[in-house]
């Protein structure tokens, strides 16, 4: 039964108006009424679905789409509603596969086509999408979004020519051109000229830019894209000028000046310019100072390429107009410079000049002897603070804790009260291996900014990594919002992945690996939101004509898994289910001796001391918080059950490989230049005995960077398990391994041990390759424990200053004692006591 | 310039309500220094920075003060203010008002708690800034807040510095309390006094 009498047909289509301005509520009146006659009348059950689906009662909006289907398998209302309702609970394929149904019975319907539309490009169906861009196009012809449309399908196909020939066979549609002003016609010609670009046809991308100047209200882009395609026509006397221009318009932009330097074909990516080359920047940028006295990227641009006494003297004056001035982002100013070593000596040299002349004069050089004291203009004492500031960072960046430390303890004794000395110091202790100190110190400075917030965050992020996570959720939750349930709702609502992240760490750290995991999922669920938001945009931004903000928002979401913080969470992720995996027991332990197992014997007992402390002190507030707030609370959202707090279901998982895997994928395909992806996928490759599998991921490792230290590690392992397990893999499977093992990596006349040594040899000043030689001599010979350990004993060397960092020192320290039970473990612990003076790990007084 | 020194400060200080303009060189040839361009600006006293209120007490004054004091603080409006010199705050005054009893209409005097600028920060206007806003604010009262008839503070006898400093904006010595000062030597304190109103 199909046909509804007259007047239930009348309410039916008042109901289909309801859907359509969102009066939910009475179109499930209306809806309810009709079936009280007609129980069984398909499209009205499906659009009673419909309207509770609105309502969030999926459940029973699920049921009524499914029975108003079953009534009606021939209406494409039915089939459309029931293709919405898998859209969205996303499922999109099975939703593509209703809008298929649905458009067999009615090939013209508008609505459904726009729809289908949308899937297909959010399912990246390129080819799709243009069928149904074309289609909509000839049932609507005089609508623009419908030609935009199209050639944005074109465009994503990279057919230019097409896309380029439908914006204008629009454009020249349109009777009379849309008033000069119009930004939505401007955003087209621009997007039309995007197409050119990427076409690859500058000539002809530069003519139509030049022909539609009249029309653009963005002139910004206009102009910054003529300068690009004069540069890219190597037409540089024009380029030089439009960049002029542009430099003129804003004269701190810093590309502006690189497009300048180009046009000038001066090669700045060469590290040795000639003194020719210098002198020139040098006069150019004498020039524009005078010109634009005012902007800091002119003076801080050609310290970026000169060298030497050049060097010194522009980066005195800078240096000494930003201490005077007081801008506390110097220092990362600087650091640029210092991949060259003698700049870096440069500024330690002006800088440390500074200090002493602040110290005796109160100016930053000397005064003349013949002048008075008294008659001496003296540096603001800022000056002095903001000279120790920058020299404290500087020694910190040189990890050399003691002057760092004493530099910021003048510093703070100087002017107590600045929170930017008490961050820097929490950062010295923190290099220095003591994070419990350091997070102190960042609470005295969160002390004395209440309402700073991006303390406030450092803080909370420095209580994760001293393993405080009651304490930061607390701290981090002064911010978030008053009437979230709890600060971690929030968060999760605000998609705040660094908390996430470091609270995995810290969960991580502590053993709690379900924790971690559930913190991990959420990330993940956060990545695939963001993937699922961007179907809105489909429609806005064609609506809207922003269409160049939607081409790179489209690419953007490409490559959305390629962002580092996916891949610091699917690394954790991946580590934490290969260690399930390795230790199936692990998901059962939770006793609080296991939390701490990775910690020393003083620290579990700080740290169990704390957290118990701070449990109970939540515990105290929260009490508090109900009494008082009895009220409040019925405002309040109420807080979602969490019936997981612990993460348990993704602890017992079956296959702990397969869920490692899942994280794997999208860093293989957006991340595979990154040697971490496949140091990863050969773990997982490795314990699923793929050996082929694994044998390429250590190929492309190797292609990446073939001095690593783990993939050496991992070659050896690889070999000596394909070599133990010989018997149980198939003879083709061993022929391939060895051919490539022994034509990329291994030469066949090279045994394992020697391959080690030259590994060692070439990398002779790096300790972490020193470590991994060791422990590949032993992997390879458990019967050389001694001698391996010896071999890591040259880690005294001088050679190894370089490298000897905590985290290494931290490393051969932990090996010697554990894997090769040297003797000499104790000996090293004591030098390293020397080299780590304030290192809580090689400060402990059990040792 | 230099490692501040501590000494003269302290010797400035008063237990409970003393005042450090203090200088580390002779008072005698005391002379305004030359810098080069700064800014100096004042501040409201809020509970979000608090705590750099009481760090610059804890360095100025070798006294703890309770919560009660700064709870206080936060009450008196325009007689709580920190200072700034190119936006470090540097210093700060805190004042108390004194209902006198037994007068009606109900009279007030205002009373100087805490005055002290950061040792390298001194001689550069910070002191008198704060004190001219005091005294500005002292005077010109509003409908709610009624002029204050008199400003007065305590000075340990021997800050010659601050005696100066006060004497110039036209404080005078009233009166000497002895073993004023329970910790610091010597233990005696001057009051001095402004009036504001006059005739009374």
């Amino acid at each position: 039964m199909r046909e509804l009498p007259s007047r239930e047909s009348a309410q039916f289509k008042q109901i289909l108006k309801y859907y359509e301005f969102k009066q939910y509520k009475k179109g499930l009146k209306a809806a309810e009424q009709i079936l009280k006659k007609y129980p069984e009348h398909g499209e009205t059950l499906a659009m009673k679905g419909l309207f509770l689906n609105h309502m969030e009662r999926k459940e029973e909006a699920r049921e009524f789409a499914r029975k108003g289907l079953r009534s009606d398998l021939n209406s494409h209302i039915c089939w459309h509603v029931y293709g919405l309702l898998h859209r969205s609970d996303k499922n999109y394929g099975e939703a593509l596969k209703c809008y298929t149904h649905a458009l067999k019975i009615d090939k013209d319907n508008m609505q459904i086509l726009q729809d289908y539309s949308l899937l297909q490009i959010q399912m990246r169906n390129y080819e799709a999408y243009n069928e149904s861009r074309h289609h909509l196009l000839q049932l609507r012809s005089n609508n623009q979004r419908y030609w935009i449309g199209l050639a944005i399908s074109y465009h994503l196909l990279e057919n230019y020519e097409t896309a380029g020939k439908v914006l204008k066979a629009y454009e020249e549609t349109l009777k009379e051109k849309p008033s000069s002003m119009n930004f939505e016609y401007s955003e087209m010609l621009l997007y039309h000229n995007l197409i050119l670009e990427e076409s690859g046809d500058i000539k002809a991308a530069l003519e139509h830019l030049e022909s539609i100047k009249g029309e653009i209200c963005d002139q910004r882009t206009w102009k910054e894209k003529r300068a690009q395609f004069l540069l890219k026509l190597d037409r540089f006397q024009e380029a030089e000028e439009a960049y002029l221009e542009l430099i003129d318009d804003n004269p701190d932009c810093y590309s502006y000046y690189e497009g300048l330097h180009q046009a000038k074909k001066i090669n700045v990516n060469s590290n040795n310019l000639t003194p020719e080359e210098e002198e020139k920047i040098i006069t150019i940028y004498k020039e524009l100072s005078q010109k634009y006295p005012k902007s800091n990227a002119i003076k801080r641009f050609p310290l970026q390429y000169i060298t030497g006494e050049n060097f010194k003297t522009l980066v005195d004056e800078y240096i000494r107009a930003a201490l005077r001035k007081g801008v506390p982002s110097l220092f990362v100013n600087l650091k640029n410079f210092y991949d060259n070593p003698q700049k870096e000596k440069i500024i330690e040299q002006l800088v440390e000049g500074y200090l002493q002349c602040l110290k005796k004069h109160g100016t930053f050089t000397p005064p003349n002897e013949n002048e008075n004291e008294d008659d001496i203009i003296k540096e603001p004492p800022t000056a002095h603070l903001w000279t120790l500031y920058l020299l404290s960072q500087h020694y910190d960046n040189k990890r050399d804790n003691t002057k760092a430390l004493k530099s910021i303890d003048e510093a703070i004794e100087h002017t107590p009260t600045l929170v930017e000395l008490y961050m820097t110091k929490g950062r010295i202790l923190k290099h220095g291996g003591n994070i419990s100190e350091a997070t102190k110190v960042m609470n005295e400075a969160r002390e004395l900014d209440l309402q700073d917030r991006f303390i406030n965050s450092k803080c909370t992020k420095y209580m994760l990594r001293s393993n405080q996570p009651i304490e930061a959720e607390n701290t981090i939750g002064l911010f978030t919002r008053g009437d979230a349930p709890d600060p971690i709702t929030d968060l999760m609502e605000m998609q705040c992945m660094w908390f996430a992240l470091e609270e995995a760490d810290c969960y991580f750290r502590f053993n709690k690996l379900g924790k971690a995991l559930k913190r991990l999922h959420q990330i993940e669920k956060h990545f695939s939101d963001i993937t699922d938001d961007q179907f809105d945009f489909h429609t806005y931004c064609l609506r809207k004509v922003t269409l160049r903000a939607y081409l790179s928002m489209l690419r953007l979401e490409d490559q959305l898994r390629s962002h580092p913080y996916y891949l610091r969470s699917a690394t954790n992720a991946i580590k934490i289910y290969l260690k399930l995996y390795d230790n199936p027991k692990t998901a059962a332990l939770n006793d609080d001796d296991q939390d701490y197992a990775n910690m020393t014997e003083g620290e579990r007992k700080k740290a169990k001391s704390k957290a118990k402390r701070a449990a109970l002190k939540k515990q105290k507030e929260d009490d508090e918080k109900k009494e008082k707030s009895k009220d409040e609370q019925k405002k309040r959202i109420e807080k979602p059950i969490d019936d997981d707090p612990e993460g348990e279901k993704f602890l017992k998982t079956d296959d702990p490989l397969g869920e490692a895997f899942k994280f794997l994928m999208p860093l293989q395909e957006l991340s595979s230049k990154r040697i971490e992806t496949h140091l990863l996928g050969f773990e997982i490759y490795l314990r699923k005995e793929k050996y082929l599998l694994a044998l390429r991921a250590l190929l492309q490792a190797y292609k990446i960077e073939k001095e690593n230290a783990t993939l050496h590690k991992d070659i050896i392992r690889f070999k000596l398990e394909v070599t133990s397990n010989r018997s149980k893999i198939h003879p083709t499977t061993i022929q391939v391994i060895t051919e490539e093992l022994t034509s990329k990596i291994l030469p066949e006349d090279m045994n394992l041990i020697k391959f080690s040594e030259e590994f060692i040899e070439r990398n002779k000043n790096s300790i972490e390759h020193l470590l991994v030689g060791a422990e590949s001599f032993y992997l390879i010979d458990p019967s050389k424990k001694q001698e391996a350990g010896n071999l890591l004993l040259k880690v005294y060397d001088e050679k190894y200053n370089e490298t000897r960092t905590l985290q290494n020192c931290i490393s051969v320290y932990e090996a010697l004692k554990n894997t090769f039970e040297s003797p000499k473990a104790e000996e090293f612990y004591k030098k390293c006591k020397e080299w780590f003076p304030i290192s809580t790990y090689f400060n402990q007084e059990t040792k | 310039m230099g490692v501040p020194t501590k000494e003269p400060t302290i010797e400035t200080k008063a237990v409970e309500d003393t005042k450090s303009i203090g200088n580390t060189n002779s008072p005698k040839t005391k002379k305004k220094r030359l810098t080069t361009t700064h800014r100096i600006s004042l501040g409201d006293v809020t509970p979000n920075n608090l705590g750099q209120l009481k760090r610059l007490n804890s360095v100025l004054f070798p006294v703890n003060y309770s919560e009660k004091f700064y709870k206080d603080v936060l009450e008196v409006g325009e007689f709580a203010k920190l200072a700034y010199f190119n936006d470090a705050c540097v210093g700060a005054v805190c004042c108390r008002k004194e209902p006198i009893q037994g007068t009606i209409p109900e009279q007030t005097k205002l009373y100087i708690m805490t005055l002290g600028v950061l040792a390298p920060y001194r001689n550069l206007g910070l002191g008198t800034t704060l004190l001219t806003h005091i005294l500005h604010h002292a005077t010109c009262g509003t409908p709610t807040a009624p002029k204050f008839i008199e400003i007065f503070l305590h000075v340990q006898t021997s800050n010659e510095e601050a005696l100066a400093f006060y004497q110039k904006y036209g404080f005078e010595i009233i009166g000497t309390v002895e073993g004023y000062y329970k910790k610091i030597t010597p233990p005696d304190a001057y009051i001095l006094s402004k009036k504001l109103v006059k005739n009374i």
